[in-house]
């Protein structure tokens, strides 16, 4: 039975088709072969061709991306934030998704507080592109009211990017000294400029697979952790820096001035406690102003000192015992002649002694006290309260003031270096020559930055007066203070308050005419044992008055005020309260 | 005679017993279900995230597909083989209208400028899958019918390429190059099996291959695809787009793969990952080893297919016969030409791969095709049974 089936189909084959199994074998073959290459095929891909293609594949998906991180922030002495770095998110949208969703165009561009017509006519002209931003550097609650938006209408396309924005909590009241930084977060002034290394956060660096619209999708390797900045405490203290801020900004307007400045030290650390300068910007606002407004005039404008030199020349003579407060100085007739040229007062006041010159701020007295001395003495206090030298504070900027070397000067040069012309200093050198005063004549560095307690250890002065001599200065000084006094108005009920008044006329193209002056008050207190200088300079007062001590001593006296209760500092001269009430109970 | 056979053949008649099932072919079949279920997922979750905030959104919808294609195999498994034989040329011609209704402007759904589906429901159907199963079982119905024409005249092989040409015509208007490659060669091979002569049919296979360059000369997207497959390093950001990330993530996968789930082309990078190139996932993901497991267990399905059309041959059932070698042909074609394309031996196609690739209709038929192989091979059986064996079946079952 079975041959015969065998024969049967053999027979059949020979007559209608001959090769029906050779054609099933080369179908099979065919197929076989097909199977064969194609494994073949994938061989040559995975094995033979990987390293090309493997490199085909990174050029296309690895990235090396930053990943954002944190500037440092700067606070003020208490911690208050002057300078945050707050994350916001940019928020991108693929406009080819949003195409035909015209609701969800006015949904998002109401969610980021933008025009819905102008997204929309940006989503149109952008129809062909896979991306574009929306939006860029949104609130984390603008962010978070697309994400809703997002969820809601199940929209695709949106993306998020987190990214830091710099915002300045303290406005135009720090403005000068923290300065501001660039788009790329970079600083640019002030002290964010001085302290870049520390405050720059480095961003990270990641090794990132980035989808076909650039975005990324996984993060494969970090290369580079982020380091966020370093936070840098200022020795600024917010409340006197407002206080101060606000009391110069009410004398320069009132007194139709140019400009001003006011510096306050501690004197027992060198920290500047309050530095502010008139006029101001606001650093989170547009910040097209010019020099004017941005410069921190404390620290790069330098002014001739004036008056308020003359506690120092009467110090550097008593160091050297030349003089003592009760010597008498005769300043009659009101002139006194160096050589071709005369010094004048503005009264004959007579015979005075030593701290009468302080008082009245006599021109003719302290020339007459310098006179006793060698120009080498009197450039010796200068520069060893540190006139000519920056102070250190490395702000960007700065200026070190000018003071020639004594080698130079000729008979009148010492006479004027002697009342505060022929030198040029800045607010804060002045604020660290009284500062020398105040601290029993030892010199403290100065600093912007709060000192900790490891610095405050180390903090080491320099003597340059005996603590005697600046006691002695201190008490003349008290008398300007009085009511004979230059400034009667720098008075602080319930302190004892010193300092001198200076009003320098200003040099101009033509020397020194025009009624262009700076009226400058430096001072202390308490007077018996100091713990705060200030130095408040007013340019160029454009009223009638432009006396140190009716332009710049109020704004010391209501300042000082002010920072004797924040610092609670007690009241070491009770008498005057009493006598006020005595004078109250008499009217 | 039952009792001589047993003596003969002892060790025959312990497998027949025991297997009423074809179990290999039907536990491959439902491990490459199983791995297309894995690797979809793998390959769709990072889409699916970010289109619909579900990084399972496509592996629920392909469960489900997956539910509706295993029940459609139980159905197909249900109808005897004499119902398709008879009702083949009426179920072909019905999926014919239904191709046209595709075509029609409101009825079918374009996705990505091609027409290829009707949207019923939460189903889309798309009969151009669908089709390819039943123009096997049309022509093998016609060569049974007209098996005295078939050898003899020319209209034998032309006149079953009449309905096969509309067809194809339909289905190239959608358009979808691949189905209709894939179409016309599973049954001009199924033909060539038949022993239709060879005049005509060179004849017909240079006209067609003259019309298919003609229309890839005319159709500038076509020409791109093909000069992709070429050179895709060439134009990578553009017609080599696609193969080149494709061809990345074989490079990355070398011996054992990257791992499951650890692909980096599926991130949108590889566009259609869980669709036509999910070769290409696993390919990444699993290695060499994993591709020639694929490949492997789609060559033993084919394989399987054609020796159950050999033995239905033997035991003179020629439309079963036909209808066999033919889903095995078609299937051994679908799975080389995506892969192929996915390695780039072959030009870019929008095929799917057989039992694994996301999209409800491939899967279906996939198993209602597997069935069908199933339901034969029972009757083949049970014929074998009934005729007892025969010498002549021996190297058919080697």
């Amino acid at each position: 039975m079975a041959t015969h089936s065998r024969r049967g189909r053999r027979v059949a084959s020979r007559r209608s088709k001959p090769n029906l199994v050779l054609r099933r074998r080369v179908l099979t073959a065919a197929l076989s072969l097909a199977f064969v290459s194609l494994s073949a095929g994938v061989f040559y891909r995975q094995i033979i061709e990987t390293d090309f293609l493997q490199e085909q594949g990174a050029l296309r998906y690895l990235r090396a991306a930053e990943i954002a991180a944190r500037r440092g922030m700067i606070t003020d002495r208490n911690g208050e934030p002057l300078a945050v770095s707050t994350p916001v998110e940019t928020v991108s949208a693929n406009p080819g998704k949003l195409l035909d969703d015209s609701a969800a165009v006015s949904a998002l561009a109401g969610a980021l507080d933008m025009d819905a017509e102008r997204l929309r006519a940006k989503v149109i002209a952008n129809k062909d592109r896979q991306f574009i931003y929306v939006k860029r550097r949104v609130t984390l609650s603008e962010a978070e009211a697309v994400k809703a938006v997002v969820a809601e209408r199940k929209l695709e396309g949106i993306g998020f990017e987190k990214e830091y924005r710099r915002y300045y909590p303290g406005a135009e009241f720090f403005a000068h000294v923290i300065g501001f930084t660039d788009i790329e977060d970079r600083g640019q002034e002030g002290i964010e400029l001085a302290y870049d290394d520390a405050l720059k956060a480095e961003p990270g660096l990641h090794h990132v697979i980035r989808d076909g619209r650039g975005r990324v999708v996984q993060e494969v390797e970090q290369i580079r952790p982020p380091r966020p900045g370093t936070d840098l405490t200022l020795s600024l203290d917010r409340r006197l820096q407002f206080l101060a801020h606000r009391e110069l900004a009410a004398a320069v307007k009132e007194h139709r001035a140019k400009a001003g400045t006011a510096v306050v030290l501690d004197v027992a650390t060198g920290e500047v406690l309050a530095m502010v300068n008139q006029p101001s910007f606001n650093p989170n606002m547009d910040r097209s102003g010019g020099s004017e407004q941005r410069r921190n005039r404390a620290l790069t404008d330098v002014m001739e000192p004036g008056s308020t030199m003359k506690p120092l020349v009467v110090a550097a003579a008593l160091e050297k015992r030349l003089i003592s407060p009760r010597t008498p100085i005769a300043t009659a007739p009101g002139y006194y002649k160096v050589g071709r040229n005369t010094v004048r007062d503005v009264h004959n006041y007579g015979s005075l002694d030593v701290t009468g010159v302080i008082t009245k701020s006599s021109n003719v007295g302290v020339v007459k006290i310098a006179q006793r001395m060698a120009y080498s003495d009197l450039w010796h206090i200068y520069d060893q309260v540190g006139f000519g030298h920056p102070t250190g504070v490395g702000f960007p900027g700065e200026s070190g003031g000018l003071l020639r070397h004594y080698s130079n000067w000729r008979p009148f040069e010492h006479a004027t270096m002697a009342f505060g012309y022929g030198l040029s200093v800045t607010a804060l050198q002045l604020a660290q020559a009284y500062s020398v005063i105040a601290a029993d004549g030892v010199k403290r560095p100065v600093t912007l930055v709060k000192r900790d307690a490891a610095s405050l250890a180390a903090l080491k002065g320099t003597s340059v007066l005996s603590p005697a001599t600046a006691r002695k200065v201190r008490a003349m000084m008290e008398t300007v203070v009085s009511d004979k006094g230059t400034a009667a108005k720098a008075q602080i009920t319930g302190y004892r308050a010193a300092g001198k008044t200076g009003t320098a006329k200003k040099a101009g193209k033509s020397g020194y005419r025009g009624r262009r002056y700076q009226s400058v008050f430096a001072g202390f207190v308490p007077a018996g044992q100091p713990r705060l200088v200030m130095v408040v300079m007013i340019d160029e007062p454009g009223g009638k008055s432009y006396y140190g001590g009716t332009v710049a001593a109020p704004v010391f006296q209501k300042v000082m005020q002010g920072a004797l209760r924040l610092f609670n500092i007690p009241p070491d001269d009770p008498m005057p309260s009493m006598l006020l009430a005595h004078r109250e109970s008499a009217q | 005679m039952t009792a001589a056979v047993r003596s003969r053949n002892p060790g025959k008649r312990r497998r027949e017993n025991r297997a009423a099932l074809d179990y290999p072919l039907l536990v491959c079949a439902l491990g490459l279900l199983a791995f297309g279920l894995v690797m979809v997922s793998s390959a769709s979750m990072s889409i699916a995230e970010r289109c619909c905030g579900d990084p399972f959104f496509y592996t629920m919808r392909h469960v489900m597909a997956l539910t509706l294609a295993l029940t459609a195999g139980f159905v197909a498994y249900k109808v005897p083989t004499a119902w398709w034989e008879r009702y083949g040329s009426w179920i072909f011609l019905a999926s014919i209208g239904i191709l046209v209704l595709v075509l029609i402007p409101g009825i079918g759904r374009e996705v990505n400028g091609a027409i290829r589906w009707i949207p019923l429901g939460p189903l889309n159907l798309q009969p151009s899958e669908l089709v390819k199963l039943f123009a096997i079982i049309y022509v093998a119905s016609y060569m049974v019918r007209h098996a005295d024409k078939m050898t003899s005249q020319i209209s034998g092989f032309i006149r079953p390429m009449v309905l096969i040409g509309i067809a194809a015509a339909l289905i190239l208007m959608q358009p979808d190059f691949g189905t209709t490659a894939v179409m016309i060669a599973t049954v001009m091979a199924l033909l060539y099996l038949g022993g239709a002569s060879l005049m005509p049919f060179v004849f017909l296979l240079g006209v067609i291959a003259t019309g298919l360059v003609a229309l890839v000369v005319l159709s500038p997207y076509r020409w791109a695809r093909v000069t992709a497959f070429l050179d895709p390093w060439q134009d990578p950001y553009a017609s080599g787009y696609q193969l080149s990330q494709g061809l990345i993530a074989f490079g990355r996968g070398e011996w054992l793969g990257v791992g499951l789930g650890n692909g980096i082309q599926k991130q949108f990078f590889l566009p259609e990952a869980h669709t036509d190139f999910l070769a290409a996932v696993i390919g990444e993901e699993l290695g060499l080893l994993g591709m020639m497991l694929l490949i492997g267990a789609f060559a033993f399905v084919t394989w399987r297919a054609i020796s159950i059309g050999m033995r239905a041959e033997a035991v003179k059932r020629p439309f079963e016969s036909y209808v066999a070698q033919g889903i095995g042909i078609w299937l051994g074609l679908q799975s080389v030409v995506n892969i192929g394309v996915n390695v780039g031996i072959l030009p870019t196609k929008g095929l799917t791969l057989p039992f694994l690739s996301y999209g409800s209709n491939s899967l279906i038929v996939g198993c209602m095709a597997i069935a069908i192989l199933l339901r034969i091979d029972a009757l083949v059986r049970q014929l074998e049974r009934e005729a007892g064996p025969k010498r002549g079946l021996r190297w058919a079952r080697a």
